[in-house]
């Protein structure tokens, strides 16, 4: 399959993830469109590593070049599991004070 | 030790140790240990200027680098300072003046508490301390550092009596209008590093670096320079913070609004005649502003009732004198002027103080009158610093007013011209403000008439030193037609000023011009006499008894030309400054605040509308990068 | 190496220390002389004493640059400590733990300073972060701490994504992620994918550092999150990520600079605009200090646009002299109940120490000469003029500089010239002490510039 595919495709997902954080008013949602904006770029990632395998590989078989994309997925899904934890400890704590997570209610800073 | 010149570092140094000791000290120390620390370093300060001045009267200049101050890359801005001729001129009128001022205070201030003394005289030395930075660095950086400690300074004084809020706005009014010409010379001093690569005077103007700089960059770099000065200097259109800085005690105004900080732009325009001579557009610029303020704020100096704002106008409109003559290239001139103004101007600031501290903290000259008898030494020496002012002959202010004028008249008659008529307004304010003062009958309460006594010895015997120094200060620079070799000024500054269009004038001529001021301004004064000698509070009743007992040439003269002048002074007083100026200013502070409060309704709280910003900017520039920029 | 090992180790065993130590002052003590060995390990590896060795294939390097600014960094942190870790204790019950999260945000910094590889830009931007949501929202009871943690975490991990977009296209346009790589562009116009990823990249660090407009966060969070946590955060932190966008764009996209060196001075520009005009209004000096922190970060940013020796220099005194100077506001601001402008007032009357110290870190925040903060201004300037083009956004600088005299000069004015009660509060003689070293090391910085910057080259 062309790479063109499956950037239009990561394209897509990233920006479905960034029309979400806009329109949704639950922290929880906008939080999990953030996540599928991450997600978005490990697929990118992913196939960007494969395309760059492949070249490399087309011109010296024992290449590792484009190994390393791939590597960086694994990091991005550490640090997003510590994002998800200190995050979801952040919207309970919230959810403690004003039973509610709705971001809209966040008004006390402003100006 | 034979050579001062290895020790120049001690005349600002001392000044700053004295700020140290009496700032952290202030509640520790008495009132008497403050004066004498706070004086004695500026006395110190003032011998070792002597000796300094001694040597490079000999022909001993001096460049005295200490450290690095700034290197990146190939630019190098040393720490030095720069002894010459005029820097050792600046020396002795800083630290001299200086000392008197501060003399002076100890007994002016003495009511203050102890610990508000002690702020009070480490303001003050602090200030000198800037002061000296200003005119003894090498370079323009320094300069700068200087520059900014001044303004710094006369912030905390204006609003030292911190108790009434108009005093801070005038503090306030004061620091930003000197910021707004600090950041104009900030450019010049890049534009120089950018265009040459060195700020150091004796680099900058040598001729092989002035030949670097094109018309256009000497033409930039001398406005914006002037536009600085205009800051500090108190020019159109940046002069109004001067007369509200009157809210300060009195003795600062002598010193800083009278005697030194405000002599800082000439100083500046002075040390960088070399650049201005090159400019003759920004030459005839500052001929033309230094003209319209000194006769602007004349005429407005006309109708002021209040003793100190008299004297603030009469400062702006001397400071206008005084660009006159570097617009007009007599830049010897513009630094005479400038010692004897020092001379004067710290004399009648100093006498109004005495006068005011006599009269309970009344400022009014409609409540005061008579005060001659009571008050002798201030009024003689007030009167000295009235005639020295008004270019009496020979007093000092004779001689470097006359100067200036022929500088003018050499320029363009037109010039002269009007800056003779405002020399006659000089004249006719002072002696009305003289005349109000002290002749007639007092107008003020019992209680006040009471309380009248003659100021305490430290406050008269500067008073009489600064008289004498009125009237023999200007021997320095006695014109050639008198004396052959009789501008030691002239001679002496002769190696840092070329001076250009002084001097083209015929002796007949000049002794015409002189008889010509010298007489004007004599019935100028005749005529404040008769005008206000019986100055009554119900102005128009006792003014028409006057008038009628006199010509009625006076009378005529009076509808013609004093009273539309009046209306003029007023009007200008009013609707220019007040409207047009102010307007300017605060209008320009007005939508600084009222765009802040726009601005500040984008931080709307709502994380929604943050990353709807972010992303419409975002795809804003996305656009812009991919679609408009192929 | 040396500083990065030994900060994690000391952040764990800081996380230790939290159920084995009941006693906070050992506590402190503990991490007081944790960062004290920080600062020498840092040092001997200045002078080429490696503890150790460990191939990191050159995603990490070491330079003077990197070295320099850990040194900063490590000394604000040493002079942070000593005059607010006291209040710290009164956040919350996990004294010991925020102590931990501050040397783990130190690793983050440290790798931030010496990347070669985005991989560790990404990492070390996120050691920085997620410690500081949690730093942010550590007030528990109080909804604003609250709503600043939930406000601070929706968008830094917001343009976390971004970032990492911008990274997975710069990959796939150059098949690498280490810097030298990225600068490779043989000679032909870039590709639209480089630009996009650049842009991306460019957009998350200007959020990072608060330029606008991606500065909305900064307001908010640093007004909710507790004092003591906004003092690191607008500080060490911010210095942090600035040093790495420069980094960034000198190494990996020095020779695109005609890309995007018109969009920093626009953004530099509206940043210095946005913070300078806005300060303007504010009531509370905690929210005017974060308004004036987007605008020190526009004078930063200038030395971004200028990119050239002058900007780096200057940048290392602009990040020394804006650390100390803000560190040393807030420490007196913690210790104040009511943050207004009128809580200030007679503040020189009461505790005259504090009032001239304060004085000293404002002036030089304003860019008064003889203070640090009137070189790094100075330097930035120099900079950005030294590029020849753009004059405007100098101009811009200058003004917008002006304006910041205004408002900083409310707090002096409150507290020189205006009556007023006072606040009780209690200050210790150690404190006074660390304040008087601090508005000393401005001083000196601000006679002595060289001191610091001869570091750089040796």
């Amino acid at each position: 399959m062309p790479i063109n595919y499956y950037i239009f495709l990561s394209i897509a997902l990233f920006a479905i993830g960034i029309v979400g954080v806009l329109t949704r008013r639950n922290a929880i949602i906008i939080f999990m469109c953030i996540e599928l904006m991450l997600n978005a770029v490990n697929l990118l990632l992913v196939a960007f590593s494969k395309m760059h395998h492949l070249k490399a590989v087309a011109i010296d078989a024992a290449s590792t070049a484009g190994t390393d994309g791939q590597l960086f997925v694994f990091f991005i899904m550490v640090v997003a599991a510590a994002e998800v934890t200190v995050g979801l400890a952040i919207i309970v704590m919230l959810y403690r004070n004003i039973h509610s997570v709705d971001v809209n209610f966040l008004n006390r800073l402003k100006h | 030790m034979q050579n001062a010149l290895q020790i120049v570092y001690l005349i600002p140094l001392l000044p700053l140790i004295g700020f140290l000791i009496n700032g952290l000290g202030r509640k520790h120390l008495s009132k008497s240990v403050i004066s004498v620390i706070g004086s004695g370093v500026v006395l110190a300060s003032f011998a070792i200027s002597i000796w300094v001045f001694l040597q490079v009267k000999g022909g001993n200049t001096h460049e005295a680098h200490y450290f690095d101050f700034i290197s990146v890359g190939d630019l190098k801005i040393p720490f030095a300072f720069k002894i010459d001729q005029l820097s050792s001129l600046f020396l002795l009128i800083i630290t001299g003046v200086g000392f008197l001022i501060h003399v002076y205070s100890t007994s002016y201030m003495h009511e203050e508490k102890t610990e508000h003394f002690g702020r009070y005289f480490s303001y003050l030395n602090l200030f000198i301390f800037s002061m000296l930075l200003l005119v003894m660095g090498a370079n323009f950086v320094i300069m700068f550092i200087g520059w900014e400690g001044v303004g710094l300074c006369s912030y905390l004084l204006i609003g030292y009596w911190f108790k009434k809020t108009e005093y801070n706005k005038a503090a306030n009014k004061a620091f930003i209008m000197n910021r707004i010409g600090d950041l104009a010379f900030l450019i010049a001093i890049f534009w120089l590093i950018q265009k040459l690569g060195t700020v150091t005077y004796s680099e900058v103007f040598t001729a092989a670096n002035l030949a670097k700089l094109s018309t256009t960059d000497i033409s930039v770099i001398t406005l914006l320079l002037f536009v600085g000065a205009t800051g500090k200097s108190a020019q159109i259109p940046l002069y109004t913070w001067l007369p509200d800085a009157m809210a300060g005690p009195t003795p600062v105004s002598a010193l800083i609004h009278a005697a030194t900080m405000v002599t800082a732009g000439i100083y500046m325009i002075a040390r960088s005649n070399l650049l201005y001579s090159l400019a003759p557009l920004t030459m005839d610029i500052v001929a033309y502003v230094g003209l319209a303020t000194a006769l602007f704020a004349a005429t407005i100096a006309l109708k002021q009732n209040d003793i100190k704002k008299v004297l603030a106008y009469s400062t702006v409109s001397q400071l206008g004198f005084m660009f006159l003559a570097l617009g007009c290239g007599a830049y010897t001139a513009a630094v005479f002027h400038v010692m004897t103004h020092a001379f004067f101007k710290a004399l009648m600031f100093l006498g109004s103080g005495s006068v005011i501290h006599a009269m309970g903290g009344e400022q009014d000259i409609r409540n005061m009158g008579g005060l001659s008898k009571k008050l002798k030494i201030t009024f003689i020496t007030f009167l000295v610093g009235c005639i020295a002012i008004a270019g009496i002959p020979p007093f000092s202010g004779f001689f470097s007013k006359d100067a200036i004028l022929l500088s003018a008249f050499a320029k363009n008659p037109v010039l002269y011209g009007i800056a003779l008529f405002t020399a006659l307004l000089t004249a006719f304010y002072m002696f009305r403000l003289l005349f109000i003062t002290f002749t007639g009958k007092f107008r003020g309460t019992h209680e006040q008439e009471h309380h009248l006594h003659e100021s305490p010895a430290p406050m008269t015997i500067p008073l009489i030193i600064l008289a004498v120094l009125s009237i023999i200060g200007g021997f320095v620079g006695i014109p050639e037609v008198f004396m052959h070799g009789g501008d030691k000024l002239g001679e002496f500054l002769s190696p840092v000023i070329t001076n250009h269009g002084e001097g083209h004038v015929s002796h007949s001529t000049e002794y015409i011009l002189m008889g010509l001021s010298t007489g004007l301004v004599l019935i100028m004064i005749i005529f404040a006499w008769f005008k206000f000698k019986n100055y009554q509070r119900t102005e128009e009743s006792g003014l028409g008894k006057v008038l009628e007992n006199k010509w009625y040439v006076d009378e005529l003269y009076d509808k013609v030309i004093v009273n539309p002048l009046h209306k003029f002074g007023g009007f200008l007083n009013s609707i220019f400054e007040n409207k047009v100026v102010d307007g300017i200013v605060n209008g320009v502070g007005r939508a600084v605040s009222y765009s802040s409060r726009q601005f500040r309704l984008l931080q709307s709280g709502q994380v929604g509308n943050y990353i709807l910003l972010m992303v419409g900017s975002i795809v804003l520039i996305f656009v812009l990068q991919f679609f408009l920029k192929r | 190496m040396n500083a990065l090992i030994i900060s994690a180790l000391l952040g764990v065993v800081m996380m230790f220390s939290s159920f084995l130590l009941k006693d906070r002052s050992t506590v402190r003590s503990m991490a007081i002389a944790g960062l004290l060995l920080l600062l020498v390990v840092n040092v001997l590896e200045m002078n080429g004493v490696e503890f150790f060795n460990i191939n990191t294939r050159d995603m990490i390097v070491f330079d003077r640059f990197a070295l320099l600014f850990n040194t900063i960094a490590f000394l604000s942190t040493l002079l942070y400590l000593l005059l607010s870790a006291k209040e710290m204790a009164k956040v919350g019950v996990y004294f010991a733990d925020y102590l931990a999260l501050i040397f783990f945000i130190l690793c983050g910094v440290i790798l931030v300073s010496s990347f070669k590889s985005l991989l560790i830009l990404f990492l070390g931007i996120e050691i920085i972060s997620i410690p500081l949501y949690i730093l942010t929202g550590s007030d528990k009871r109080n909804l604003k701490s609250n709503e600043a943690a939930l406000k601070y975490f929706l968008l830094g991990t917001f343009s976390t994504g971004l970032m990492l977009m911008g990274i997975a296209l710069i990959y796939g346009a150059q098949g690498s992620f280490y810097s030298v790589d990225i600068s490779k562009i043989a000679g032909e116009t870039p590709s639209a994918l480089l630009i996009a990823g650049m842009l991306l990249l460019f957009f998350s660090m200007s959020f990072k550092v608060s330029a606008a407009p991606f500065h909305f966060w900064t307001p908010d969070v640093y007004d909710g999150a507790p004092t003591v946590f906004t003092s690191f955060m607008a500080t060490i932190v911010k210095a942090a990520v600035f040093v790495a966008f420069i980094r960034l764009f000198d190494e990996a996209f020095g020779l695109l600079h005609l890309q995007w060196q018109l969009l920093v001075a626009v953004i530099t520009a509206l940043t210095l605009f946005i913070g300078n005009i806005t300060a303007v209004f504010q009531q509370s000096v905690k929210r005017m200090l974060a308004y004036s922190s987007i605008a020190q970060a526009g004078f930063m940013m200038l030395s971004l646009y200028a990119m050239n020796a002058d900007a780096k220099e200057g940048l290392m005194l602009y990040v020394a002299a804006y650390s100390f100077a803000t560190i040393g506001i807030f420490a007196v601001l913690i210790k104040m109940s009511d943050y207004t402008f009128e809580g200030f007032n007679g503040f020189a009357k009461h505790q005259p120490l504090l009032a001239a110290t304060t004085t000293i870190f404002l002036l030089s925040l304003a860019g008064i000469p003889l203070t640090a903060g009137f070189l790094s201004k100075f330097y930035m300037l120099k900079a950005a003029l030294g590029t020849g083009k753009h004059l405007w956004l100098v101009i811009v600088a200058v003004l917008m500089a002006a304006v910041s005299v205004y408002y900083y000069f409310r707090v002096i004015q409150a507290m020189y010239f205006k009556e007023g009660e006072g606040q009780p509060m209690e200050v210790s003689k150690p404190f006074k002490w660390t304040l008087v070293v601090l508005a000393a090391l401005i001083i000196l910085l601000g006679i002595f510039p060289n001191i610091l910057l001869s570091w750089l080259y040796f």
